[in-house]
């Protein structure tokens, strides 16, 4: 037995060293105790930068494209807080980040680099080609994947690109065979009118290819920047060249001025249909209805499609986003290589480029709201159904025409790029002659 | 209290204000421990010298009460300025909405739902943010994208032109609001306060450890006292940043006006 200290006072027969002992013994089980419950909850700033990983989305949100390209940033966001609903992808939230290129080439390559400097795993962006031309250097340069929704002119496959909308053999070429052909008034004077930039140009590159694979020469040709709005005198010279039949490449809030000079000048769709390729639901909503009614355009997917799995992706963008949006080609598009990328991921089980690149390799497919979609390893392109819809006064289309099945992809149709083609699972790109978008044929 | 403590927002609410009490009744019972046998060297010769001790703390505690009446005070003028600045920039988005719901199609369409995308926005992403102490940027390319194509419009009747003034200044007055949250994201109290705060609550602690009593009446005492002293602390933590911690804005007035929008 240890004798008492003589200075140990008495505190109803406990020591002041015993209650010491007993209350630091305590203080000390306590504080074990209750820490793991404390701190539940407490990140301590992991949360934040440990289980989300950025994602790059680049749309023009102001200048003339933002039109358009607003709608493609929603779709992106309403897929992405649906995979972060569901448990995030790989156990990660997706953290987006969109900035703003306002519809400038030069400012597209700079918020792209600020994009992959910052770390983003992927981007989704784009709308115009000279928008795609000017970003996918840095992005094969940073080997990052670029992920491009819009249909386009073909002509090109990079290998840090995933196209999801239609090439020239999935809207365009196909466009001109209905046109051409019984159901489309079998017409012969095709106007070509478009913007002044890649899309237009090699589209209608091809499209005078393709039409004097028919015996057919364009009624004409016109280009106008990007922006314009004044088309009072391309009207007067569609007009003047006879034509029966306009296939519209013009972009953006350009259309705006298009469709009001052609209703000025009082032109009857029945008798001289603009067909355009780069006209959605989206852009309708800025189009008075009584100048575009009875028009044409040319797409993958439209909104009237009646299917009980577009029904469902309608009601879900609308219940996030607003019971009078309306979804559109680049849209659905959008939205299935959204997932098509989640799918690589999984696959991969990484986030890496090369894991994910090689993931699309097996050739991933999606069910998507206008059918399914496969992503065709070779040319990183996808499988499109072509459509042709009419404009309707409530700012919809009738579809009056849909192929039997999806198209598969070429970016390089043969008939415009002989020689050329790609094939990403084996050597790249197999170069043929070069060829002179603006030489004549 | 900067970004460096952010994680301290991060704790709920009442395990924070647990934590306050247990750092400072553990201070106070360590200090009680461990530092009173050596302070109680220097007064335990002076005759009353718990009476001394007790009127040097009263007359420190009437300045730091003051002063920490006076930060709560502050704190939660915080507090409630920032709100009241949420506040009005919902009021003066819906009123513009109302404004731009009266211009002619397509414009009317398109301005209301770039104002619809602004406020879902504001809920969706912003507030999260704003609740980790980053000022969201983002919100600032939707207000241009609106601006942008609010001036777009070209009034054709005088009722247009009237209209378009009423929507532009209304415009300006919400850009005004906007621009205050997102200053009261950043705004908090200065260092220095917590400095003198802090050492304040030392040195209540420290001339309490000075009283001669018995242990067990001084660890019960002197824990209710810090743990009175914690509870303060964890208030003036709390409301120390608007949008931080229980006593925190909602984006409530954004959530009813996006129902409301998606209800025309």
């Amino acid at each position: 037995m240890i004798p008492e200290h003589p200075m140990a006072s008495r505190r109803g027969g406990v020591s002041r060293r015993q209650a010491l002992a007993h209350g630091t013994a305590a203080t000390l089980a306590a504080a074990r105790a209750l820490a793991p419950s404390l701190f539940v909850g407490c990140s301590l700033g992991i949360r934040s930068g440990g289980t989300t990983v950025p994602v790059g989305l680049l749309h023009s949100q102001t200048g003339t494209m933002a039109i358009s390209a607003t709608s493609l940033r929603d779709i992106e966001l309403h897929a992405i807080e649906q995979i972060n609903g569901s448990g995030g992808l790989l156990g990660y939230q997706l953290e987006a980040k969109a900035p703003d290129p306002r519809s400038r080439p030069d400012l597209f390559a700079k918020r792209a680099t600020q994009l992959l400097e910052a770390g983003v795993v992927a981007v989704f962006g784009c709308w115009t080609s000279v928008s795609r031309k000017a970003v996918l250097p840095i992005f094969e340069q940073y080997k990052k994947l670029l992920l491009y929704s819009v249909q386009y002119e073909g002509n090109e496959s990079s290998k840090y690109c995933v196209y999801g909308g239609s090439v020239p053999n999935q809207q365009i070429m196909p466009a001109i065979d209905w046109l051409t052909g019984p159901d489309g008034g079998s017409k012969k004077k095709i106007f070509l009118l478009g913007s002044d930039y890649v899309f237009p140009r090699t589209a209608n590159f091809i499209t005078k290819r393709y039409l004097a694979s028919k015996d057919l020469r364009p009624a004409g040709e016109v280009y106008l920047p990007l922006g314009h709005r004044d088309f009072t005198a391309a009207v007067q010279q569609i007009i003047f060249s006879g034509a029966d039949c306009v296939l519209n490449t013009v972009n953006g809030a350009s259309n705006l001025g298009l469709f009001q000079a052609l209703a000025d000048a009082k032109i009857d769709p029945a008798k001289l249909p603009v067909v355009s390729t780069s006209i959605a639901e989206d852009e309708l909503r800025s189009l008075l209805p009584h100048q575009v009614q009875g028009h044409y355009a040319v797409s993958s997917y439209f909104q009237s499609l009646d299917t009980a799995a577009n029904r469902q992706w309608i009601d879900g963008f609308r219940s996030e986003f607003g019971s009078d949006r309306v979804t559109g080609d680049p849209m659905e598009p959008d939205w299935c290589l959204v997932h098509l990328w989640k799918a690589a991921v999984e696959k991969a089980g990484t986030f890496e480029t090369e894991a994910v690149r090689q993931a699309f390799r097996d050739g991933l497919s999606f069910a998507g709201p206008g059918g399914t979609v496969r992503l065709d390893p070779k040319t990183q392109h996808c499988t499109r159904y072509f459509r042709v819809g009419r404009i309707r006064a409530d700012r919809q289309f009738d579809i009056v025409h849909q192929s039997d099945a999806p198209i598969d992809p070429d970016p390089y149709p043969q008939i415009a790029f002989p020689g050329w083609s790609c094939d990403w699972t084996k050597g790249g790109i197999t170069r043929g002659p070069e060829v002179s978008i603006d030489g004549d044929i | 209290m900067d970004t460096d403590f952010f994680w301290i927002y991060d704790i709920p609410p009442a395990k924070l204000a647990l934590l306050s009490i247990a750092v400072f009744v553990g201070f106070y019972w360590l200090g009680l421990i461990f530092i009173r046998p050596i302070l109680r060297q220097f007064v335990k010769n002076t005759p009353a010298a718990n009476d001394i001790v007790g009127y040097i703390l009263s007359c420190f505690c009437v300045f730091y009460g003051l002063l920490l009446g006076l930060i709560a005070v502050t704190a939660y003028q915080n507090v409630s300025e920032a709100g009241s600045n949420v506040t009005r920039e919902a009021a003066a988005l819906s009123a513009l909405y109302e404004d731009v719901s009266r211009y002619p199609e397509p414009h009317g369409q398109n301005l209301r739902w770039l104002l619809r995308d602004y406020t879902r926005y504001v809920i969706k992403y912003a507030w999260p943010l704003q609740q980790r102490g980053i000022i969201p940027e983002e919100g600032t390319i939707r207000a241009e994208a609106f601006n942008d194509r609010l001036l777009d419009f070209e009034p054709r009747t005088p009722a247009q032109e009237i209209l378009h003034a009423e929507a532009l200044r209304q415009f300006n007055h919400f850009l005004e609001c906007r621009r205050m949250r997102l200053f009261s994201v950043k705004s908090a109290l200065p260092g220095s306060m917590w400095y003198v705060m802090i050492l304040g609550s030392i040195l209540t602690i420290v001339m309490c450890w000075m009283f001669d009593m018995k242990f067990i009446a001084h660890l019960a005492l002197g824990g209710i006292l810090a743990s009175y002293l914690g509870t303060m602390m964890y208030l003036i933590i709390d409301m120390n940043q608007p949008f931080r911690g229980d006593v925190s804005i909602t984006p409530e007035a954004f959530e009813t006006l996006y129902r409301r929008m998606n209800e025309d």
